[in-house]
């Protein structure tokens, strides 16, 4: 049993690494420098979405709005990133400005009203893709600058840009979570809300944080996704948050709350990248992509979850 | 937490209200004397229906009738009962835009036992309405696929990207391009593949596609300009884009901006603007009783770097 | 002979090598309640569930009226007329009490055969749960859905479902942890009239008083091992203390060793519209104020008033010198004050943090480089309060889920003494805690009065209220009833005043 458990704790690196080896046994294009980029640079975005809620799901909530809030802040950055408009700065700032403020929303409300975040995200998910209509006017958002263009589509020393978006994230995110006070709260909020307040811990606070902090991570995944696909598309992103929650989840992260790490996160971001990139490489029909992804997400919690009991 | 409720409450309701009120100055004014035409588009965030839309919306401007546009949101479900709605306002004519073959259908029954002329922009239903205005998707991709192989001398290796599959542009386009293909024996389909309509999907697709096949590659046509301009910016990534020929269908602004720049070598122009302003035509036509088209078919027209100047507006 | 309706016979068990235990027996007789007693891992919890089926011994045997229950499984156990109500009372809210009772054997109840015993039949088991709660002597309605139903009620409704599976052998595990004085005393005629019927009762509590008052045996567990059986009337409370713990413990509450001080905490006329009114008391510098009351006199609410958790409408509160209203447990810890919750579970502690995380969660603000945290500073700190406090654990990595309730009561402790409090308000420090531990508690709330910390103590049990406070606030339902000093006070005198 204990040997078992302990088997278990690593059970979706082990599952992770398996696979690997059968798409590199499988095909020979799998295993090379050019294809792993390839996966890192698809990753990027579900797994700067995915670091972002899985703050939220450690403290014991959910987020559904990514989605919609990586249109808004895409949206919004495009419209300010036209050849020769502004500064770079200012489509970042602004879409940065415009996730947090979409975050920070949600925190509010789930803080003020006591409604579950499982019914304020459904709605802001709903307004955000109204928002991002409303900002287009209903039209994709193009013509973007070669600056802007590069942020998802550029190269420094042959590693594409994302890839080290991607990096320093995760590096941001571990650090908040395990070597910050603000990281401890989280746990603790999910862990036992109550006691966490009963402890002197401002729960709402940490909840504010969690959401703006989600927000923010949302905004950077709808810049890098505007960028490069090289416009603003209002129905961007929809359908993001559940390959995101998804991640989260094949990584460990409980949603009952209180537990996950943000290496968790990004194997479980990979492990669905790697496998559709394989699937495509292995010319697997899209019916059967399906199939085969949902078979795959479950056989890994599966397979997480049997040293967990207990 | 109750004032909290009834508070909320009023506020939906004002909002209501606030949306109602704009749509009521709109049918308020001379009902008697003005048609009043109601629609129901498939989405409006799809680029090209609001293209559509906006034509429609101009034709009505300048024939003097009123116009109602709803948007279905991709709801078959939805769209019958905005068109049940129509008939209960009793308007003079009702343009479809349909979301789906089969499920749209119910509507058009609808109209016809209510006597209400239903006109079928841009897509099929089924069931037959009163007339239809658009364009043969099948014919589309037989232009895309016939650029390709008369580009590529009838000998090379394709990739095809598909759009959500089971829907009917893509079966359409399917078709149209299998059936070129069989006439050219000397083109082989290496893959196919679904890029769901999404842009970054489809280059997603292309980047995993430059890893499987890379230089075999001579020519990709995606169905729809979205995933197509994904492919260029794969392509272009790898520094494959000048051995490799794109062909996608829709002409939107930003493809027809990239045939203008070089890598994308064609599109398909479906003619928004002639569907739309048919569509008004037509049914303002049916409504007054008059003679009209039972089939009215807007051409598709092929774009390329030569004759791209006159697209673009 | 014929009387023995269920024999335990040299039952072993281990877990992974822990020999968890080791060849018990005893004997149940018909219309007996035998009480079984022992500490925490004393071996009970095992020993019920092998007597139920969910776990299977190495070696010896179970016979229910002679015939061996070996290889059964818990369903089967239940049929041969085995049930057990649990401490965690397990229910599904949403279902009425009948569709509780009856729960899993509808299809026998539907009086249909075949594809058609599928369907629901309400009005038969609505008619069975009423004769049955009627027989009972309980006022309840079959149709009342159970969340609507006290937490007593909800017990009577469990003990109505092992009764209605005809059972020949109920086991009650702390059937009285959640439910107020008058409603144990409905219990234990339900017990008696049970007895009379020839059921066998294993009964299992911490309740001293409980064991002495309704047991006829009594069976002592430690460490797994068999220690003795003996009748009930020829123990004491001391003798079955030193058969669970394996020795005499001489003084139990310790003596205070230094005087008391300044006025810390100061109360007047505070209330809170439905749960108390006109409270007035003080506590001083070492000293330790005891509030005592039934369930439900409002204890508790005024501690969460204090503590923040909770907001009061009139009267005042004054700590030190500077008047004292919190709207938040941080501005009270802030101010000094400290609350270990008498529901550890839920307001305590956090199961999936460390021993660490949980000893510093409230005082963080002292362990920190910025906003990072100082792992070195925390650590330390963990450690001096694990000596401190005597808490057994593996480390301070350790999950606290894993460790006995003393010792997670011990945790709660450290996190409230790490943020330096003048004031703590102690709320059943003692609750779901063996024995041995709690004398070690008791030492420990008294050696923090004589650090000079303000303590107040609410415990529901009176030796721990009489032994250690120095003054006895006495409440009945929200209401001041007396504010003695230690000389005056008995349990008879509490008592009085408790019941109003």
């Amino acid at each position: 049993m204990n040997r078992l458990s302990k088997l278990g704790q690593y059970g979706i690196f082990l599952a992770f690494a398996l696979i690997c080896l059968v798409l590199a046994l499988s095909t020979p294009k799998f295993f090379t420098v050019s294809n792993l980029l390839i996966i890192g640079n698809q990753v990027s975005i579900n797994a700067l979405l995915a670091f972002g809620v899985t703050f939220v799901i450690i403290t014991g909530g959910i987020d559904l709005s990514l989605g919609s809030m990586v249109a808004v802040t895409g949206v919004a950055a495009a419209t300010f990133a036209h050849p020769d408009a502004y500064p770079l700065v200012v489509p970042l700032l602004v879409g940065l400005a415009a996730g947090s403020a979409m975050g920070a929303f949600n925190g509010l409300v789930i803080t003020k009203s006591k409604v579950p975040p499982f019914i304020v995200t459904l709605g802001t998910m709903t307004i955000g893709r109204g928002l991002a209509l409303i900002l287009s006017k209903g039209r994709p958002v193009s013509n973007l600058s070669d600056e802007f263009n590069f942020i998802g589509g550029g190269n420094i020393a042959g590693i594409p840009f994302p890839i080290i978006i991607l990096i320093v994230a995760f590096a941001v995110c571990s650090v908040v979570l395990n070597k910050t006070i603000l990281g401890r709260y989280m746990y603790a909020v999910g862990g036992n809300e109550p006691a966490a307040r009963a402890s002197g811990i401002r729960v709402s606070r940490v909840k504010m944080w969690v959401y703006t902090i989600c927000g923010l991570l949302s905004a950077l995944g709808g810049i890098l996704l505007t960028s490069r696909i090289t416009t603003g598309q209002p129905n961007a992103g929809a359908g993001f948050e559940l390959d995101a929650i998804a991640a989260a989840i094949i990584g460990g992260t409980s949603t009952a709350g209180g537990t996950g790490t943000m290496t968790g996160t990004l194997i479980g971001a990979l492990l669905i990248g790697v496998i559709s990139n394989s699937l495509d490489l292995l010319n697997v029909t899209s019916y059967y992509q399906q199939v085969v992804m949902g078979v795959i997400i479950i056989g890994a919690v599966v397979l997480d979850g049997v040293g967990k009991k207990d | 937490m109750k004032r909290n409720a009834i508070f909320a409450i009023l506020i939906a309701t004002g909002l209501l209200a606030g949306c109602n009120q704009s749509s009521d100055q709109k049918s308020g004014d001379g009902r008697g004397e003005k048609l009043v035409i109601g629609a129901t588009m498939l989405s409006m965030q799809n680029e090209f229906i609001v293209n559509v839309s906006d034509a429609m919306e101009a034709k009505a401007k300048e024939m003097g009738v009123e116009l109602i546009t709803v948007d279905a949101e991709r709801s078959a479900l939805k769209q019958v009962e905005q068109v049940e709605s129509f008939i209960g306002q009793g308007v003079d004519a009702i343009i479809m835009n349909p979301c789906e073959v089969e499920a749209s259908s119910p509507a058009v029954k609808l109209a016809m036992d209510a006597k209400i002329p239903i006109i079928n922009v841009n897509s099929e239903t089924s069931a037959k309405p009163t007339a239809f205005v658009g364009s043969d998707d099948t014919e589309s991709a037989r232009i895309a696929m016939k650029y390709i192989a008369e580009k590529l001398g009838g000998k090379g290796n394709v990739l095809m990207m598909h759009g959500f599959m089971g829907q009917a542009a893509q079966i359409k386009r399917d078709n149209g391009a299998k059936e070129i293909l069989k006439a050219n024996p000397g083109l082989k389909l290496l893959a196919e593949q679904s890029g769901e309509w999404d842009r970054a999907k489809g280059m997603s697709l292309t980047e995993n596609w430059i890893q499987s096949y890379g230089d075999k590659i001579n020519a990709i046509f995606a169905q729809n300009d979205e995933m197509g301009m994904g492919a260029v910016k794969a392509l272009e990534a790898a520094g494959l884009k000048n051995k490799v020929l794109v062909v996608s269908v829709d002409a939107i602004p930003d493809a027809l901006q990239a045939v203008k720049r070089g890598p994308l070598d064609a599109t398909v122009f479906q003619n928004a603007k002639e569907q739309g302003g048919k569509a008004i035509e037509t049914a303002v036509k049916a409504a007054r009783k008059e003679a009209f088209e039972k089939e009215v078919l807007i051409p598709f027209q092929l774009v390329t770097k030569g004759n791209v100047g006159s697209f673009l507006k | 002979m014929a009387d023995h309706i269920l024999r335990v016979r040299e039952i072993s068990k281990s877990f992974s090598g822990v020999q968890a235990l080791d060849n018990i027996h005893f004997d149940l007789k018909k219309g007996e309640v035998h009480a079984l007693m022992g500490e925490n891992g004393a071996g009970k919890s095992t020993l019920m569930k092998i007597l139920i089926g969910l776990v299977a011994p190495d070696s010896g045997e179970v016979l229910l009226e002679g015939t061996n229950l070996a290889g059964n499984n818990v369903n089967e156990t239940l049929k041969k007329g085995i049930s057990m109500i649990h401490q965690e009372i397990l229910i599904i809210p949403e279902l009425t009490v009948a569709q509780n009772i009856f729960l899993g054997r509808e299809k026998e109840l539907s009086g249909k055969s075949g594809w058609l015993s599928g369907w629901l039949n309400d009005s038969v088991i609505n008619q069975r749960a009423a004769a049955l709660l009627d027989r009972m002597g309980v006022n309840i309605a079959p149709d009342a859905k159970m969340k609507h139903l006290s937490v007593a009620q909800m017990q009577m409704v469990e003990i109505a479902k092992a009764i209605s599976n005809n059972a020949k052998v109920i086991i009650m595990d702390e059937p009285t942890s959640a439910i107020s004085d008058k409603e144990v005393a409905t219990l234990f005629q339900i017990i008696r009239d049970l007895k009379a019927q020839g059921v066998g009762i294993i009964y299992i509590s911490h309740k001293m008083d409980e064991i002495f008052r309704i047991s006829d045996t009594i069976t002592v567990l430690r460490d797994g091992k068999y220690i003795g059986t003996k009748p009930a009337a020829e123990l004491n409370h001391n003798a079955l203390i030193a058969m669970m713990v394996g020795r005499e413990i001489a003084q139990m509450f310790p003596e205070a060793t230094q005087a008391v001080g300044e006025e810390v905490l100061s109360v007047r006329n505070l209330g809170r519209a439905g749960k108390f009114s006109n409270i007035s008391f003080t506590v001083k510098s070492g000293e330790i104020v005891g509030l005592a009351g039934l369930m439900g006199a409002g204890r508790t609410e005024i501690a969460r008033a204090i503590f923040g958790l909770d907001q009061w409408d009139e009267g005042e509160i004054t700590l030190k010198t500077s008047p004292l209203r919190a709207r938040t447990p941080r501005e009270a810890i802030d101010r000094g004050v400290g609350y270990v919750s008498e529901d550890r579970k839920g307001l305590g502690f956090i199961p999936r943090m460390s021993v660490k995380d949980n000893i510093t969660l409230s005082s963080m603000n002292n362990h920190r480089k910025g906003g990072f945290i100082d792992k070195q500073s925390e650590e330390s700190a963990t450690e001096k309060m694990i000596a401190d406090l005597k808490i057994k654990t593996a480390g301070t990595g350790q999950h606290v889920t894993y460790l006995s309730g003393g010792n997670q009561q011990k945790v709660v402790i450290g996190r409230v003494l790490l943020a330096s409090p003048e004031l703590i308000i102690l709320d059943e420090p003692t609750r779901g805690v063996d024995v041995g531990a709690k004398f070690e508690i008791y030492k420990l709330i008294r050696s923090l009065a004589d650090r000079g910390m303000a303590i107040i103590m609410i415990s529901s049990e009176l030796p721990e209220i009489l032994g250690l406070s120095d003054r006895i606030l006495v409440l009945s339902k929200g209401k001041q009833m007396a504010l003695l000093p230690k000389s005056e006070a008995t349990q008879e005198v509490i008592m009085r005043y408790a019941v109003g």
